[in-house]
Parts: C-alpha cells; sequence; structure tokens
C-alpha cells in the first residue's frame, strides 16, 4: 500500500542505503574481485588467477615483517593502553577534586588527529634536538639517550609507546563509566563486610568491569591492525621495514607500485582479521542487551 | 549486651539538615525501628550508627565503645564496628554466586575455608536457600536476593544488624510474609537490630520500639502502643494508624461544671475530672483527635441529646476487606469511621458516636497533645 | 575510600606528574612554534623562546592556507549531511519499524568498523568514474557516505530513548510520519545533533587516509595531508612543522575545549551500546 508517507519515507532512507550497500558491501566485494585478478600498472585488468596474489603473499618477507609487527602491536598495545586506562580510571574514580579537568586532559590526546600525534612524537624522538633526548641530557641521565625512532630494533616500541599514550584517554573513560555504574549500596556493603582500598577494587569492582573492558578492548584491537596514518607520518614504516604495518604494506604496494591486485589482497586479509574481531563481539553484544 | 547510645547526633548537607539532635537509647536485643516519610533523616542516622557517613555533632555508642564522636575526632570505620548491614536495593555483588557473596565477609577477614564452608552452609538452611548455593544474582527472584543479602549480614554473628527498608522493593504478599520471617528470625538470633522504614505498618508490627522521625527531628520514641494510643502530637496521631486519624479544630469551652469541645457544628462534653490537663486551655483553640475506629453508630434510643453523639450525614461508603470506611460529614466537617457493618444507606442521616475514652486532644498552636 | 592525609598528596602528586606527562607533546608544540631557528637548536623544547616570533606561524599558514579552507568547507558539508542523514535513519530504524529492520541495523553497524584499506581501490576506481577524484566535492561524498553508519548509531539510541507513546498521541492526533518528524522528533533532537556533529568533525578534520588517496597533491589537499607533507620536506625546519600543526590542531581544541564533553558521549556510544 503506497501512501504518500512510505514514498517519502522511502526517498528520505534511499540514500543512505545506496551508501552503505555500495561504498561498504559492494566496494568490498569489488575488492575481493580485485585481488583475484592480475591487475598491475595503471590499466585495470579483470583477469581472474585465482588465488595467486594470496599466495604471493605468503612468501613476501615485507608481508611476514608487516604481519609480525601488527601482531606485536596487538600483543603490547593493546594491553598497555588497557591497563594504563584501568590505572588512571581508579586514580580519578578516588574522589579526586577537579575530577573532570584531569579527565579532560588525559582523554585530550585522544581527540587530536594521528597527523598531528604523529608529528609530535616525531618532534619527542628526534635524536639531536628532539624533546626526550634534550630532557633526558638536561636531568643528567644523558647516557639513556637514543636513536629512538632511527633505530630499527626500538622503533616500533617507540611506536607502540606513543600510541598507547594516545588512547590510555579513551580506555581510561570506558573503564570510569563501568566504575560509576555500580550502585553506591554495593561499594557500601562491601565496605560493611570489610573491604576497603585495595581489596574493594581487586574483589568488588574490577569483576564487573568486563564489559567495559570488552567493548574497549575491541576498539583497541581494530585499531592496532588499520593503523596507518600514525606509522606513515611518523616513521614511513622505517627504518627499513621495522615499523612496516599491513594497511601501510596495503597503501605503498597499490598506490606507490601500482600493485592493485596484491594491494587488494592484502586489504581483504585485512577486512577478514577485523571481522573476526567485530562479529562475535556485536552477537554478544546484541544478545546481553536483550537481556 | 549491645546496646546502641546516640548523643545528640546532627548531620548537615550543605544547608540542608539531614538530622538534628538525635538522641536515642536501643537496648540489647531490641527491634527498634526508625519511621518517618522520606528525608526524615532516618537513613542518614541509620548510615550514621554503620559508619558510613561521617556526622558534624553528636556521639554514638555501640555496646561500651564510643564509636563515633565528631567533637573528638573518632570514627571507627564500618568493617571494625561488629555491624551488618541490609540494603534496599540488596546489594549483593553480580559478579559472584551466592555462596560466594555470603562467604565474602568472612573471606575478607581471612576465615579458613572449612569454618567459611559451614558457616555459610548453616546460613543458607537457616534462611532456606541452601539449593541456590551456586546460582548467580541474575537468576535469582527479588526475595530470594533478599534472603541472599540477610545471609551476607548473618554470617558474621555480627553485634548489630541494620536495615534500610528491606522490604521496600518486595510484592506485597511477600512483604507480609517476609515481615513475620524477619521478626521471627531476630528473635532467634538475639540480635540488636535497628530498622528503617516509612511504612507504619511494618513498623507498628515489628518493633519493640519506635522512633518517629519528620525533617530530621525525633518527633516521638515510644512503644507502638504508646505512639498509638498516646500520640504526642498531630504529626505522629496522623502518621500511625490507617486509616488516618480524624482531626477536627475546637474551641474548649466551659458549661457549668463540664468542659466541651466546640466544633461550631457540634459540641462534645468531657467532664474535667477525667481530664485535668485541659483546665489551663480554657477558651484556647485545639485541635481534637479520635481514630476511625473509636467513632461508631449510635445504639441508645437517646439520639443527640448524649455528651458524645454527633449527628452526620453519610456521604460514601467503601468496603476494605472484613470493614466498612464510612465517609461522614457533621455539617462541613468530615469524619472517617471504621465499622463491621451498617444498615445506613448513602445520603441518609446517621448518629454516631465518639468514644470519649479514646480521645486527644491537642494544642492548636503547638501541635502537641494535651490528652 | 578513606586514605591517610600523606595518601592523597601523593595521589594528587601522581595525578599532576601525569598531567606533565600527557600534556608534554602539546607543550612543546605551543613552545616551539614560536620559536626563531636558533631557538629550536640552542633551547631545550620545554622552554618558552627567547625571542618569540610569530615567522614560523606565518610561513606554515602560507603553505597551509588553502589546504585548511579546503578541509573546513568539507568537513563542515559532509558533518551537516550525515548528521541529517542518520537523523532521518535513526527515525526511520526506531519509530517506523519495520520487518528487517535491526537485520539493516547491524548491517550499517559493520560499516562502522570495516577497516577503509579494504574498500580503497574501489573508492579511487568510482571517483575518478565520477570525475570527483581530486576534487572536495569526492572527500564530501566520501565522507558523507562513510560517516552515515555511525551517525545512524547516534541518532537510533537516542531516539530509542522517546517513549512510543509521545509518537502514538500524535499520531492520534492526526500527524502522519514526516509531520511527526518535524513537528515532535526533530525539536527533541538538539542533544543528538550536537553530539553527532562535534563528532563527526573531529572524525572528520582528523581523517587522513582518505585525504592522501584521493586528494594527494592537488588544489583539493585536506590539511592533514598538508601537514604530513610539511614533514616529509627534507629541509625540515621544526618551528615551521609545529607551527603547521598548531594551525591544524586549532579547531579540533576549540571544539575540545568549548564542546568536550558531547564529544565524550559520542565516544561513549560504541561501548554503552549492548
Amino acid at each position: 500500500m503506497f501512501t504518500k508517507d512510505k514514498m517519502v519515507t522511502l526517498i528520505f532512507f534511499i540514500p543512505s542505503l545506496v551508501f552503505v550497500a555500495y561504498f561498504v558491501y559492494v566496494s568490498i566485494g569489488w575488492n575481493v574481485v580485485v585481488s583475484l585478478s592480475n591487475w598491475e600498472g595503471l590499466t585495470p585488468s579483470y583477469k581472474i588467477v585465482g588465488f595467486a596474489q594470496y599466495a604471493n603473499l605468503l612468501g613476501d618477507p615485507v608481508f611476514l615483517t608487516s604481519l609480525t609487527n601488527n601482531l606485536i602491536l596487538i600483543l603490547l598495545f593493546v594491553p598497555g593502553a588497557l591497563f594504563l586506562g584501568l590505572f588512571l580510571a581508579i586514580l580519578l574514580d578516588l574522589k579526586v577534586r577537579a575530577e573532570g579537568v584531569f579527565r579532560s586532559i588525559y582523554l585530550l590526546p585522544f581527540s587530536l588527529s594521528f597527523v598531528i600525534t604523529a608529528t609530535l612524537w616525531a618532534w619527542m624522538y628526534n635524536p639531536s634536538i628532539g624533546v626526550i633526548n634534550t630532557l633526558l641530557k638536561t636531568i643528567g641521565l644523558g647516557f639513556l639517550k637514543s636513536g629512538w625512532i632511527t633505530d630499527a630494533n626500538i622503533a616500533l616500541y617507540c611506536v607502540i609507546l606513543a600510541v598507547i599514550w594516545q588512547f590510555s584517554g579513551y580506555t581510561m573513560l570506558i573503564f570510569l563509566a563501568g566504575i560509576k555504574s555500580i550502585p553506591e549500596s554495593q561499594i557500601m556493603a562491601a565496605e560493611v563486610d570489610g573491604a576497603s582500598g585495595f581489596n574493594l577494587y581487586r574483589r568488588v569492582i574490577i569483576p564487573q568491569l568486563t564489559s567495559s573492558a570488552l567493548s574497549a578492548f575491541v576498539v583497541l584491537m581494530v585499531f592496532a591492525l588499520k593503523v596507518f596514518d600514525f606509522i606513515y607520518v611518523l616513521t614511513g614504516g622505517g627504518p627499513g621495514y621495522s615499523t612496516y604495518v599491513l594497511p601501510l604494506m596495503m597503501f605503498r604496494d597499490t598506490f606507490s607500485m601500482n600493485l592493485f591486485s596484491y594491494g587488494a589482497a592484502i586489504a581483504t586479509l585485512l577486512f577478514l582479521l577485523v571481522l573476526v574481531i567485530v562479529v562475535p563481539y556485536l552477537y554478544i553484544s546484541s544478545r546481553r542487551g536483550k537481556e | 549486651m549491645v546496646s546502641i547510645t546516640i548523643k545528640n547526633l546532627t548531620k548537615t548537607y550543605g544547608n540542608t539538615i539531614a538530622v538534628k539532635d538525635v538522641n536515642l537509647q536501643i537496648k540489647d536485643k531490641e527491634f527498634f525501628v526508625f519511621l518517618g516519610p522520606s528525608g526524615c533523616g532516618k537513613t542518614t542516622t541509620l548510615l550514621a550508627i554503620a559508619g558510613l557517613v561521617e556526622v558534624d555533632a553528636g556521639e554514638i555508642w555501640i555496646g561500651d565503645e564510643l564509636v563515633t564522636s565528631a567533637e573528638q575526632g573518632i570514627h571507627k570505620p564500618p568493617q571494625e564496628r561488629g555491624i551488618a548491614m541490609v540494603f534496599q536495593d540488596y546489594a549483593i555483588y553480580p559478579h559472584m554466586s551466592v555462596f560466594d557473596n555470603i562467604a565474602f565477609p568472612l573471606k575478607i577477614r581471612g576465615v579458613n575455608r572449612n569454618e567459611i564452608d559451614e558457616s555459610v552452609k548453616k546460613t543458607a538452611e537457616l534462611l532456606g536457600i541452601s539449593q541456590l548455593l551456586n546460582r548467580k544474582p541474575r537468576q535469582l527472584s527479588g526475595g530470594q536476593r533478599q534472603r541472599v543479602a540477610l545471609g551476607r549480614a548473618i554470617v558474621r554473628r555480627p553485634k548489630v544488624f541494620l536495615m534500610d527498608e528491606p522490604l521496600a522493593n518486595l510484592d506485597a504478599k511477600l512483604r507480609v510474609q517476609t515481615r513475620t520471617e524477619l521478626k521471627k528470625l531476630q528473635r532467634e538470633l538475639e540480635v540488636t537490630t535497628v530498622y528503617v522504614t516509612h511504612d507504619q505498618v511494618e513498623a507498628m508490627t515489628m518493633a519493640d520500639k519506635i522512633m518517629v522521625l519528620r525533617d530530621g527531628f525525633i518527633e516521638q520514641i515510644g512503644t507502638p502502643d504508646e505512639l498509638y494510643n498516646h500520640p504526642s502530637n498531630t504529626f505522629v496521631a496522623g502518621f500511625i494508624g490507617s486509616p488516618e486519624m480524624n482531626f477536627i479544630d475546637c474551641t474548649l469551652v466551659e458549661e457549668g461544671e463540664r468542659l466541651s469541645l466546640d466544633a461550631k457544628e457540634f459540641k462534645i462534653s468531657l467532664t474535667d475530672k477525667t481530664f485535668p490537663e485541659l483546665r489551663s486551655y480554657i477558651g484556647a483553640e485545639v485541635i481534637m483527635g479520635i481514630r476511625p475506629e473509636d467513632v461508631y453508630e449510635s445504639r441508645s434510643a437517646r439520639g443527640t441529646t448524649q455528651d458524645n453523639t454527633v449527628k452526620m450525614t453519610l456521604d460514601l461508603i467503601e468496603p476494605v476487606g472484613p470493614f466498612l470506611l464510612l465517609h461522614l460529614r457533621a455539617g462541613r466537617i468530615p469524619f472517617v469511621a471504621t465499622v463491621k457493618q451498617t444498615r445506613a444507606k448513602v445520603g441518609q442521616e446517621v448518629i454516631m458516636e465518639l468514644d470519649l475514652s479514646k480521645i486527644h486532644v491537642f494544642d492548636k498552636k503547638t501541635n502537641k497533645a494535651i490528652i | 575510600m578513606r586514605f591517610p592525609k600523606l595518601g592523597r598528596v601523593s595521589l594528587y602528586v601522581l595525578l599532576v606528574f601525569l598531567v606533565f606527562v600527557f600534556l608534554l607533546p602539546l607543550w612543546t608544540m605551543i613552545t616551539t612554534s614560536f620559536k626563531t631557528v636558533q631557538d629550536v637548536i640552542y633551547t631545550i623544547p620545554l622552554e618558552p623562546p627567547l625571542s618569540p616570533t610569530i615567522e614560523p606561524l606565518i610561513s606554515s599558514l602560507n603553505i597551509m592556507e588553502r589546504p585548511l579552507l579546503n578541509s573546513l568547507t568539507f568537513t563542515v558539508a559532509a558533518t551537516i549531511l550525515s548528521c541529517l542523514l542518520g537523523s532521518v535513519n535513526g527515525y526511520i530504524l526506531t519509530k517506523i519499524r519495520f520487518r528487517g529492520s535491526d537485520m539493516i541495523f547491524l548491517l550499517f553497524s559493520i560499516g562502522i568498523f570495516i577497516p577503509y584499506q579494504s574498500v580503497l581501490v574501489p573508492l579511487v576506481l568510482t571517483m575518478s568514474r565520477l570525475g570527483l577524484y581530486n576534487s572536495i566535492g569526492g572527500l564530501i561524498l566520501t565522507h558523507t557516505a562513510y560517516g552515515v553508519p555511525i551517525t545512524t548509531l547516534l541518532f537510533r539510541n537516542f531516539y530509542g530513548l522517546i517513549p512510543d507513546s509521545l509518537i502514538m498521541a500524535a499520531k492520534t492526533d492526526g500527524a502522519g510520519t514526516w509531520t511527526i518528524y518535524r513537528l515532535v522528533v526533530l525539536p527533541l533532537s538538539l542533544l543528538p545533533f550536537v553530539v553527532a556533529a562535534v563528532f563527526q568533525f573531529t572524525s572528520i578534520w582528523n581523517d587522513f587516509l582518505f585525504g592522501v588517496t584521493l586528494a594527494r597533491g592537488s588544489e583539493a589537499m585536506p590539511a592533514s595531508v598538508a601537514l604530513a607533507n610539511l614533514k616529509g620536506t627534507t629541509e625540515v625546519n621544526w618551528n615551521v612543522q609545529m607551527a603547521g600543526t598548531l594551525w591544524y590542531a586549532v579547531p579540533v581544541l576549540i571544539i575540545y575545549v568549548v564542546l568536550g564533553k558531547y564529544l565524550i558521549r559520542g565516544y561513549m556510544t560504541g561501548a554503552i551500546k549492548g
């Protein structure tokens, strides 16, 4: 029954449906098709070669380095940001005056562009006149000076430290919300039961933060997989390939070396990895929502 | 011997007074109720006893120990006061099983595993929740959660029980059932109990002694009987008893040998032999109070000539369970009477008698009871 | 939670130390932006400039002026468009329920999480076919399309809180679906619009990937790309670099200070849902 109302609704809804259908789903499908082709160079070619590109990836040392780096990122960055965020949230929960001010300050880096923060950290890590080395020299710890991001051995860890700095405010925010959602009466009950201070957090508060931790975890994991802007600007993937990651490899191979099908394969892989993390999470959280 | 003594307790939040100059004495093993409308300060006082809030003035003793003193800067933390508390929303830990919830206070104190096991099982049996020990709170009903909260409180064998409206979230039937069980439990365990509620029926049925609070001040402390039959002011008189007491503005006049309450529409004669305190109020404005159950249909044939009769018109008959509530009017003054049955019809004139032995007279200016 | 006096003091000391840690890079951005090249080399970054100068600000502005305007243009346009669409979608998904609306919402939600690398190649092809490669229009279209899922989520969560009874009352009063939207729902939407707008502005302004893919070396270059290019030049003058960063950071900083709490609400949405 096509009333005027329904027509208008359709007209209003269609642009969004088209956008999402085309720019998300059709595009992903298209990308998969490209990954199964042999497009190299500036003229598109859709000759299907099966999984050849993917097979090439497995033998590509740059790919393996990038994948390893992404994994190292996941293993260090995700727990790092979670713990620092939890630590900050607990600190701020201790009835601090001007809590809002501290909270805003710790959250500020998260709202800044990765281009900005990468540029700032490039300045921080600059070996000759950068902030960290100069600071160390001034306070007498000059022997700790290092090449930081110019040192292939530790460049990746410098990157990880910087992104932990950027994301801790966000995880702090999530945990704070979780802590504050615990009813005051429970805290009072715990106090009466004899759990205060450390025990209170350990036995009563933190165990109830699992759903907060989970949602922060998903966001952090997805970032660890698709981090591009930050590394592109801070190190460009170097020195050598020590800070190369999959998104960066995809970008370079596709747009600098014109290996479109190869790049599309990396992108598809990235998509699947993210899907593996996000879909179970969405499923669990929609089930919880119905409880 | 665990008594509780409170002296001059005062607590303010900014400009609002939560409680002021509260003085009371709770005896060992007593079931003591703090009663009053929302915001009257009953929960604040309870939290002060628990040590969960700090006070601005006053002292609190639990047993022989001075646990709180604003003047001396003493404040013993809650876990050292030997108290256990049951909250209105039960406040049980959602991430722990029923067993762990009840075991929690013991675990924190480092009690050994076997002892914990035994105590928890015994407590669970006492409360009839042994079969729920492995479940999580979200799988339990409201009544079951309440028992878990109780179990957590009992398991430590505390010196004092503090309860903050523990029945408020239960449905009516469960509430009545649990009321009796709670009282029995308290008798069995012989623990001094302080119980907060806004429900006067609850207070009247459970308490050994009641303290009525309003806006942070004590209105009256007494046994249920005292509060019901000898309320010290109009607030207590109106708050306790359902349906509410009838209040009528009158003037106290002298007629020869007798004193009368003149309500313009009618007069009730009293003899001053029974009520000597009234002498000084002659000519003054007073409030007469009479409970609905003490207003009844006149059986005598003497009609309105008797001292205590009033001619009223019946406006409405409201059946309430085993009784009838009669809504009447004497002229423009409303009356409510509780009777078992009546043959009167709505719109009819009825002659009602007031039980003179149950009349209360209050000073209109101070609202305090004269008799 | 009571802590002894000494505990409170060390707590605040720790918090202030953390403030230092978190703001250090930003502080040096500010100090360095006003230093001459000499100062940059000879003073430590923490110190304010010995001879302050606005020269870095000016030279960076010369380079970044056009890109900043570009960013402003497409960010504002895409923010407005994606918010409007989000509001409409949120309304349709919560108040005009139909079979499959949950499914559609789930499909939209996945759009929030996808790594954009997986649509980059098709995106470039699409834009060049539409003639929108290297253009502001292309950026507007891209950011609007990819912004719709998150704005839809924000509005859906908010509109879900509007009682159905309100809508039903309006219906019985004779209002049609879109009249209800205009007269009942929209007036209640100030808060979600602010939250969505602040969130979108920040996200789009901060974007780099789409900018560097679709408008790299052209007239339509966004400020983020210009800034990255600034760093990429071999002659790195840190004072100009920092000044450029400062220019780029200013709009987001202003929004953060003034409308920060709305941004925070936006961040929380993903977490609280479900």
